[in-house]
């Protein structure tokens, strides 16, 4: 079993690394003569950074790149089947799945976490779980499924579809690629760690002087998270080299397929402010272990300086999260719709202008900190203009579904949702950007309901359209179109019933991250927990499609769509090297019903993209 | 009519060139791109013959999908007269619930927009075959459609930032730009608030405290300004009381203050609005830190502080 081989014996160089990082340090501490060498947090830093190197290298680093700068030649295990996903894989589309896969599982974790708090919250009063146990829950449930929504789409679609859909072979960087993948099981390993050192106490924003304060979970939260935002800044390296220098000849950037637009803007916003959430928390670790006091009130520090450096990241985070979003939907409503994309050029505008934008209003995050009162009225400004950006992503997406032939298979009806949803999204967001309603509804079920409709409503609905839009090409098997909108009508109508509902106690007085609240929400919070085990039920139909349709669903055709973009012109899955030959690009890739256009070909092997006019034609 | 044939005709012309610059770009032979060219132009000018009735239908999708927004919003525009909030136990409530009410008048419409054509769509639009037969038009959006919808969209932003954005804004500020707080900085009564890990401690003017040690309740005075100057002990905590609609944080190192006006007697015995509750996570027992209101006459307020002085001194 080289699957079994490769991850167990890299766990085992972790777990070696871990106690000797400990040991290291716990020396070092005697030397100098520190009481208790064995002790201070600073032993679990060591054996965290001890511990991922000896993964990483245990995983495969060693052997396919490390030895290279020792001058030894460089070795690959060669892993046949579904074994090659557990061992460190340089192909896109491996790595692709293994992101996509990874970040399911997360997701459902986090989501069991959830649907224990909506247990918790069905009434008034403590029934299930301590507070403790709550506040434990809660800061796991909100970090996971920041996770989830940072790299499921981004790592996942993005790096299966993105090299497919530009016509390259490979991203620009295969080892740096696999490396932001193998990253990330140490990050899920310290974060599912934190219950046994107290539970993460903070949320996932981690505000000081209280995770300064509180457990020692929160050294595992704070070197997962600043290794996480290290793949989050790679894995944007990568994706901008490879959009810039890896695109097939004749793909102009006013030919790039807009989920590609959305992915290169997404990258910029990964490079540009990921290290202020990685800056926040390395300061937090060093005020824990060094006494740094960098927001330590009384020993001349400011707890607000935090807020700052954490939503100058977290705010743009967001963008991260939902941009690919809605390139995916727009990608999707563009294919299903059988039309060229709506006003193309304004929706990559439209990406640009996000890009521009999300870093000037991080602050509406902090209308109630107390921070000077001369900052509310320029962030108040600015987070409004993003709504002009936002705007001009519906006009792209329903202008192309105006007048349309709509196909509505289940990628469509997700990417239909993500508009849907976020309709609601963004306008809630408009009583959060003016300060006068934000006042009352910050930090309340409104907040809470604000941003779940525009990640899960936006992305995360977009990445199951994304999945049901490319499970043919990745596995080479049909999914089951019956379960598969049995799916999607599930989640959609559990989905609003809880986050619609969820606005309303967060209006009438109920604050956010509590376990309890008052009697009198009892019954607005009942259906909200009802509700939400309704969603939490359809990703069983989900999961069961997903697992019988990769086991033994039917072979896929190379394009069961009829869609222009060049994954579909390549064998169902691809092989290694993607295409039979360079595809060279001819025209725009969503001109459907323009007669005679088309979008790649392949000049020796007379494969060509879908020729417009008959929708038929496409593929082989 | 006339116009409108002129339009398409100008449609069909202006594909005809975008097909010809479109087949430039690329490395076809000459005779090629012609013919290209060439069947575009004929499929754009039987396309103007079939025009007129194209429009006609177009027109009709756009009145019944019109018509539908209408209804939705109409639906939709009940959320405004629905009673969704706690009680109004202040004039700065008043003022919120206000803004609120008018950032639903105008959400709920372009919500319904959304809605409207995705649901219109979804149902006239949709292919009955197994798979896609034939294209949809293709129109680009490119012209004067964008331009108009960027103009309203940001029109409506611009709109909304300044009212009730701002200018809400500009009432709430009314203290010197460098303060951290809401309302007048000027009050007739002034209370010192601490947040601690997990409860508060509350100083009238003439010294007396309340906690859940003494008093147990906070008692306000009716049609007063009340600030309230809020510190930290320990970590960032924040002051809210639904009732009032209004919140700080409790910063450690610093002092925020927020300035209200109580314009409703009531207790917490019987509304859970009237509460102290920390809206900031603060740690295990952040879900706890509460504590109870009560507005009262102004006279019973002083007989209220002269009785807890005599009982706790
Ligand atoms: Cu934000
Ligand atoms: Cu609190």
């Amino acid at each position: 079993m080289h699957a079994l081989k490769s991850v167990a014996g890299a766990a085992g160089l972790g777990m070696i690394g871990f106690y000797l990082g400990l040991g290291f340090v716990a020396v070092l501490r005697a030397m100098l003569g520190y009481p208790d060498a064995w002790g201070g947090e600073i032993n679990i830093v060591g054996g965290y950074v001890f511990g991922l190197v000896g993964w990483l290298m245990g995983i495969g680093m060693w052997g396919i790149w490390i030895r290279e700068w020792f001058g030894l030649k460089t070795y690959q295990r060669r892993a046949p089947g579904w074994q090659r996903y557990f061992t460190f894989n340089t192909d896109h589309k491996v790595i692709g799945i293994q992101y996509l896969v990874t970040f399911i599982v997360v997701f459902l974790l986090a989501g069991l976490l959830a649907l224990g708090m909506r247990l918790e919250l069905a009434s008034s009063g403590m029934q299930f779980i301590s507070h403790s146990q709550y506040n434990g829950a809660m800061g796991l449930h909100g970090i996971l499924m920041i996770a989830v929504a940072v790299a499921a789409v981004i790592g996942g679609a993005g790096n299966y579809a993105v090299p497919l859909m530009i016509g390259a072979d490979d991203m620009a960087f295969p080892r740096l690629n696999a490396l932001t993948f193998w990253l990330i099981p140490p990050v899920a390993v310290a974060l599912l760690a934190t219950p046994f050192l107290g539970g993460i106490e903070t949320g996932w924003t981690a505000y000081p002087p209280l995770s300064t304060t509180t457990n020692s979970s929160q050294i595992l939260f704070d070197l997962a998270i600043i290794t996480f935002g290290l793949t989050s800044i790679l894995g944007g390296l990568n994706f901008i080299i490879t959009i810039i220098f890896m695109r097939a000849p004749g793909m102009t950037w006013g030919r790039l397929p807009i989920f590609v637009w959305s992915m290169f803007v997404t990258s910029w916003l990964a490079i540009f402010f990921t290290q202020g959430f990685a800056v926040a928390l390395l300061m937090i670790l060093l005020d824990r272990v060094a006494g740094m006091a960098f927001f330590s009130a009384e020993a001349g520090g400011d707890p607000l300086l935090y807020q700052h450096v954490f939503w100058f990241y977290s705010h743009p985070a967001v963008y991260i999260m939902v941009l690919p979003g809605f390139g995916l939907a727009l990608e999707v409503i563009s294919h299903f719709s059988r039309k060229p994309l709506f006003a193309y050029r304004y929706a990559v505008g439209a990406f640009l202008g996000i890009l521009g934008l999300s870093g000037v209003v991080w602050a509406h995050h902090m209308f109630t900190s107390g921070m000077p009162n001369y900052l509310h009225g320029p962030f108040l400004v600015a987070t409004e203009l993003i709504s002009i950006p936002t705007g001009l992503i519906f006009l792209s997406a329903l202008g192309t579904i105006w007048m349309g032939k709509l196909w509505l298979q289940t990628p469509m009806l997700f990417a239909m949702a993500v508009i849907f949803n976020f309709a609601c999204g963004g306008v809630t967001g408009i009583f959060l950007a003016d300060v006068p309603t934000d006042i009352h509804l910050h930090d309340t079920y409104f907040v809470v309901a604000h941003f779940h409709y525009t990640i899960v409503g936006g992305e995360i609905f977009a990445l199951f359209a994304g999945i049901y839009y490319w499970f043919p090409k990745m596995t080479g098997r049909m999914y089951n179109e019956t379960l598969a909108k049995l799916h999607f009508w599930w989640m959609f109508i559990g989905f609003n019933l809880t986050f619609f509902t969820m606005h309303l106690p967060g209006v009438k007085g109920m604050n956010r991250r509590v376990a309890d609240f008052p009697e009198s929400l009892d019954n607005l919070n009942m259906l909200v927990s009802i509700s939400g085990w309704l969603l939490g039920l359809s990703f069983l139909v989900f999961m069961y499609n997903m697992i019988n349709a990769w086991i033994r669903g039917p072979v896929a055709e190379a394009n069961p769509w009829r869609a222009r973009t060049l994954e579909w012109q390549t064998t169902s899955p691809p092989p290694h090297e993607n295409f039979p030959e360079q595809p060279v690009i001819k025209g725009h890739p969503y001109d459907y019903g323009v007669p005679g256009s088309v979008h790649g070909v392949f000049p020796n092997s007379g494969l060509a993209g879908a020729p417009s006019g008959s929708a038929g034609g496409g593929g082989q | 009519m006339a116009p409108k044939l002129r339009q398409i005709q100008r449609t069909g012309e202006q594909a005809h060139k975008e097909a010809l610059t479109y087949f430039h770009l690329d490395t076809f032979h000459d005779r090629m791109r012609t013919a290209a060219a060439a069947e575009w132009g004929v499929a754009a000018r039987s396309l103007s013959l079939a025009g007129q009735g194209a429009q006609l239908l177009h027109v009709r999708h756009l009145i019944t999908a019109g018509l539908l927004w209408v209804v939705l919003t109409a639906v939709g525009e009940l959320l405004v007269v629905a009673d969704l909030y706690p009680t109004v136990g202040s004039h700065e409530a008043q003022d919120f619930d206000d803004i609120f009410r008018f950032l639903l008048l105008l959400g709920v419409p372009v919500m319904t927009f959304v809605f409207a054509v995705l649901i219109y769509a979804g149902l006239q639009f949709r292919i009955r075959t197994a798979v896609p037969t034939e294209d949809g038009p293709a129109m680009r959006g490119q012209g004067w459609f964008p331009r108009a919808w960027l103009a309203v969209t940001g029109g409506l932003a611009i709109f909304v930032m300044i009212y009730p954005g701002l200018t809400g804004l500009a009432e709430l500020q009314q203290g010197d730009k460098g303060a951290s707080g809401w309302g007048d900085q000027e009050a007739e009564v002034t209370i010192k608030a601490t947040a601690f890990k997990w409860q508060w401690l509350f100083e009238y003017p003439d010294g007396t405290q309340v906690s859940v040690a003494a008093g147990k309740e906070l008692v306000l005075p009716n049609e007063t300004s009340i600030k309230f100057e809020v510190n930290a002990a320990d970590v960032v905590h924040s002051l809210w009381i639904p009732a009032f609609r209004m919140k700080i944080d409790a910063m450690p190192g610093r002092t925020t203050y927020m300035t209200v006006k109580p314009n409703k007697l009531g207790e917490f015995a019987s509304d859970q609005a009237y509460r102290v509750q920390c809206t900031e996570l603060c740690g295990l027992d952040h879900a706890t830190m509460m504590f109870p209101v009560r507005v009262v006459e102004p006279q019973e307020f002083e007989s209220w502080l002269a009785s807890l002085n005599e009982g706790g001194n």
